[in-house]
């Protein structure tokens, strides 16, 4: 049986700190915010952490708030509150929907923000214990076998698909990560905070050893700003997305000033439409509009032997995304 | 809501009332004894070590750095511990008959060499707690030797295919001979010839496991040469039997105890590896031993309902009479021939030629065995979507193309009593049937499409051999003792209902003894839809014979009790006897993201007299929610490159959640047909023949595509509609 050393921790620097300690004893570290995805994958097998870093005793990174600047959302937070918070729904509804979309009331009671946003992916190779490039072996098993649920954009050489629904959102909204580490803070935007993997075939974001990701910050929005996050799934409840889509329009009346549209489950990484963006600029939302920019959406696609259906299904869902957001 | 309404019977004094289970409270406040629950003093824990390969003969395994691991009492190998495993491979799923088993080519032990499938077993330990016994399992060293393999069941039967059993790949059969199962019925030729037109179409349904609540369990304790065995079995009597046999014990010298149990759905029929595995630690290390399987252990080492291919070509004249009918299938039964792989449903109907050969084939994937109605849904689905087909093809409703071909009662073969097309007629009026299908598939304007499907069926209620023992004392208290255990149904309940109901006294009079062999006398086990009619049956007689020896001594006085007991073996004079339902199910599709949502369900069953509505309509809900998942959800997947499975468990068996179930509004059409305890028939297994078939047609109906495989994922209805 392995055995696990769990380190509750007291703050946030003590976490990198107790980290930094058990790296330099040779030792693999996790940090848990919720645990309800890292506990099972450190059973499972697919994680081999040695130390536990216990995030849920610290007292920081818990909070939303609003300053002049814009609203900062703790790392600790979980999605429950984020999607219960009045204003994130009132000033960020894509957020507090991406939220609120995770999962089960049970893990959304108990995951966090930061988990959710840097939970590793749930391909069925990987969770299997297959020696793919996740696990840190040098194939990816999906681009000959079962990938209908892999990526339509940006893959290779591994083809997971980012699990994370905030995570969309977040890009969206042009959020500023906030990461301790062993070197102190820094801030990197939520575009440049994950990581395709023909930079990184390994980890899908550019946190470094023992480094972690503490808060976002989103800056403020203007007033005629509207946003969504419209999610497909097989079931109601309890899996991932096949296909999110996370939209921020700022409108005059019906015409499009500036548009972000972000993709859940269908690439590495949270993915970026430009070229629907691009389009959407300038435009009045309609329905021949909205079915255009779908249609745009795919453009880029690169789908594997078994996941085509992506294609017509992420038109759709971006349609359907950007259609919701016309003015009343 | 969903809706519980039934016609036809008025309640008797208990029976036909809505009745909470006996041992509610025990099982909503935590009181409930499940086996993992037991404690026994010096208790040991164990593991099982499988198979990471899909085929690999096992060239060594040295447990000498394991067995030195402190706190590691027993270790078991292929090597020392040659265990006949019979329900494990019966051929022809004759589960309870020995001489089929004795006569087996291709046996199966607690451990294999070779291994034939991921999670076949290797190796167990006992340690002195589950820790040990874990890390114990790392510190043993196997040297496989892997073997090509193979996972598909025609691919299976190709030349040149990884041979899985020295005889080939296609499962003997319950002789030990070499042949596919063929039922030939008329002049199937002569019935194609006479056809106006003729259709042909393949169908495939993937393995789904049975995904009951309870992983499988067994805690073993030795008392000098009786094995007392607490195990979660959907059968005690037949449990102990099997385990019996397969330990070269008698019958008396095991007894095997079920309290409570989380569920089965056919995965906890028979004894199971775990049994004798844990029966074997137990006996080595002296000490009880409790086995425990993880939920993805019992996902893969148990077994599932048998992944399909179905060829089928029907004769059709354009007044909607069937000529001929033929199937041509395939099922995959793993590589141990749990049971028989068959696919029903040509029964069904009436058309007098009919052949149906049916090839069951080793793979390397996981074991198939018993899963609710082990042949039905997936055949149902493949006939009756193909018979809907037929019927939108030349032009008819399918609900009247059916009656025309529906299997009725003969001068040759009469029923008990038969009550289908009153079933049909009923669901066709509840459901709106008319209002609600599209005339012509597809129909709906724009993406988000409706239809309606509807599917039928006849299932055996035949009645057989059970006991019962009913024990009176001077205050007027009874005793029932039935050897039944609860795996959802109610069993207890019930047939402590149908003694209340015999003696004319209330149901709170009556303690229902069950679930301990040495306790209760032979009961025909929870498989098969079996319990309420045999066993309630024996129930009624043994009442019969203490109401005569009361009739002839008068009520006992004292400390004095009366006891009287029964193993009736009951016949039906000749008639078959089946219950009968129909479904009728509206969907909407959304063609642009290939979503499937059910609107409406209606099921409309005649089981005969319900004892228990309240159960009787969980158990046709319940049914048809796991009908519903293998129709739009559920599939193991396997990588083709390297024989792993990728989706076991819950979660990547996309099973459906609270969220996603649909009202289905349940109708009994009640009959007594004089035949079963107060004219009771089965009623477990009816619901989940029908859903697949109804829901798929239901699909086709919307989009006017037809869905030949299940599950109707996203993937298949963006396919059909690019």
């Amino acid at each position: 049986m392995k055995s696990l050393t769990n380190i509750n921790a007291t703050s946030f620097n003590q976490a990198v700190a107790a980290a930094q300690q058990a790296s330099e004893q040779g030792q693999s570290v996790a940090f848990s915010g919720g645990g309800t995805d890292l506990l099972q994958q450190v059973k499972d097998g697919t994680d081999a952490a040695d130390v536990i870093i216990n995030l849920r005793s610290v007292p920081d990174g818990r909070i939303i708030e609003s300053n002049g600047a814009g609203v900062s959302i703790g790392g600790l937070v979980t999605l429950t509150e984020v999607s219960e918070d009045p204003l994130v729904i009132s000033g960020l509804a894509a957020i507090a929907q991406a939220a609120g979309s995770v999962g089960t009331p049970q893990i959304r009671n108990v995951g966090t923000l930061a988990g959710n946003v840097t939970q590793r992916p749930w391909c069925w190779y990987y969770r299997n214990g297959f020696n793919c490039f996740k696990a840190g072996g040098e194939e990816c098993f999906s681009v000959n076998g079962e990938n209908g649920q892999h990526a339509i954009f940006g893959g290779g050489p591994s083809y997971i698909v980012h699990p994370s629904d905030v995570a969309p959102a977040l890009v969206a909204f042009d959020a500023v990560f906030q990461v301790t580490g062993p070197n102190g803070d820094r801030e990197v935007s939520a575009e440049d905070f994950f990581l395709l993997p023909i930079t990184n075939p390994v980890r899908e974001n550019s946190l470094s050893e023992n480094e972690l990701l503490t808060g976002v910050r989103i800056p403020n929005v203007s007033a005629n700003t509207v946003s969504t996050y419209h999610k497909v799934m097989d079931r109601e409840a309890w899996t991932h997305a096949e296909i999110g889509v996370a939209t921020v329009i700022q409108r005059d009346g019906n015409s499009v000033q500036d548009a972000k549209v972000v993709l859940a489950g269908v690439a590495p990484i949270p993915w970026r439409v430009q070229a629907v963006e691009d389009f959407l600029t300038g435009k009045q939302i309609s329905a021949a509009v909205a079915q255009e920019a779908g249609e745009i959406g795919i453009q880029d696609s690169q789908p594997l032997s078994n996941n085509a259906h992506k294609l017509p299904m992420t038109s759709a869902a971006i349609e359907r995304a950007i259609l919701s957001l016309a003015a009343g | 809501m969903s809706e519980l309404t039934r016609t036809g019977l008025e309640p008797l004094n208990t029976i036909g009332n809505e009745t909470a289970r006996v041992d509610a409270v025990e099982r909503v406040t935590g009181q409930a004894k499940y086996t993992r629950d037991w404690k026994l003093p010096g208790m040991l824990y164990a593991k099982v070590l499988r198979s990471p390969h899909p085929h690999a003969r096992i060239v060594s395994i040295d447990t000498t750095e394991a067995a030195a691991l402190p706190g590691v009492r027993s270790i078991i190998t292929h090597e020392d511990a040659q265990v006949v495993w019979g329900s494990g491979s019966v051929n022809g799923g004759r589960q309870y008959n020995d001489p089929t088993k004795d006569a087996t080519l291709h046996r199966r032990y607690i451990f294999n060499n070779p291994v034939r499938f991921v999670g076949d077993s290797v190796a167990a330990v006992a340690a002195t707690d589950r820790h040990i016994a874990a890390q114990a399992l790392t510190l043993i060293k196997v040297e496989y030797e892997e073997l090509p393999f193979v996972l598909e069941p025609e691919e299976s039967l190709a030349d040149g295919a990884p041979q899985i059993w020295p005889e080939g790949n296609l499962c003997p059969d319950f002789r030990g001979e070499l042949n596919p199962m063929v039922s030939d019925i008329g002049d199937v030729e002569a019935g194609f010839e006479e056809a106006d037109r003729v259709f042909e179409e393949r169908y495939e349904t993937s393995f789904i496991h049975n995904a009951q609540m309870e992983p499988r369990c067994a805690l073993a304790h030795w008392q000098r040469d009786k094995l007392v065995l607490y195990t979660p079995s959907q059968g005690i009597s037949n449990c102990r039997h099997d385990t019996a046999r397969d330990l070269g014990l008698e019958d008396h010298q095991v007894q095997v105890i079920t309290k409570y149990m989380g569920g089965g759905f056919g995965n906890k029929n028979q004894n199971q590896d775990a049994d004798l595995v844990a029966a074997t630690l137990s006996r080595r290390a002296g000490v009880p031993v409790m086995l425990e399987y993880s939920r993805r252990e019992d996902w893969l080492g148990v077994h599932g309902r048998w992944p399909t291919v179905q060829n089928y070509k029907i004769g059709v004249k354009e007044d909607g009479t069937v000529t001929a009918m033929e199937l041509r299938g395939y099922s995959g039964m793993g590589p141990y021939r749990k049971n028989s792989g068959g696919i029903s449903g040509m029964d069904a109907y009436g058309c007098p030629n009919r052949y149906r050969e049916i090839h069951p084939v080793y793979t390397n994937r996981t074991t198939s065995g018993n899963f609710r109605a082990p042949s039905e849904p997936h055949g149902f689905y493949g006939v009756e979507n193909m018979m809907d087909e037929v019927a939108y093809q030349i032009g008819m409703d399918p609900v009247e193309f059916t009656k025309i071909n529906m299997r009725r009662p003969t001068e040759e073969q009469q029923f008990t009593n038969y009550s289908l097309e009153e079933v049909i007629d009923d669901g066709v009026e509840r459901f709106n049937w008319q209002a609600r299908r599209k005339v012509v598939p597809g129909s709906d304007d724009g993406p988000i499409k409706r239809g309606a499907g509807f599917s039928f069926m006849m299932f055996r209620a035949g009645v057989g051999t059970s006991s019962a023992i009913v024990r009176v004392n001077a205050r007027e208290e009874y005793t029932l003792y039935v050897g039944v255990t609860d795996i959802g149904p109610g069993a207890k309940t019930t047939m402590g209902m149908i003694a209340a109901e015999a003696l004319n006294v209330p149901l709170s009079q009556v303690e229902v003894v069950w679930g301990d062999t040495d306790r209760c006398p032979y009961s025909v086990g929870e498989s098969g839809s079996r319990t309420t009619i045999m066993t309630g049956i024996a129930v009624v007689e043994a009442v019969q014979d203490l109401q005569r020896q009361i009739a002839d001594g008068g009520m006992p006085s004292g400390s004095d009790v009366l006891i009287a007991s029964a193993s009736p073996t009951p016949t039906t004079d000749g008639k078959t006897r089946q219950c009968f339902g129909a479904h009728f199910v509206e969907v909407e599709v959304d063609t642009r993201v290939g979503s499937t949502r059910i609107l409406k369900y209606t099921a409309v069953h005649e089981s005969g007299r319900i004892i228990n509505p309240t159960t009787a309509r969980d158990q046709i809900r319940g049914a048809t929610l796991q009908g519903i998942g293998q129709a739009l959800h559920e599939n193991l997947l396997y990588d083709p490159k390297t024989g792993q499975p990728l989706t076991p468990g819950y979660y990547r068996g996309r099973h459906l959640t609270h969220k996603d179930i649909p009202d289905i509004d349940v109708h009994f059409i009640e009959v007594d047909d004089g035949y079963g305890p107060f004219g009771a028939k089965t009623a477990g297994e009816s619901g989940i023949i029908l859903a697949p078939a109804a829901v798929a047609n239901a699909v086709a109906n919307a989009t006017g595509k037809r869905m030949t495989s299940l599950p109707i994922t996203r993937d298949k209805i963006l396919g059909a509609m690019a």
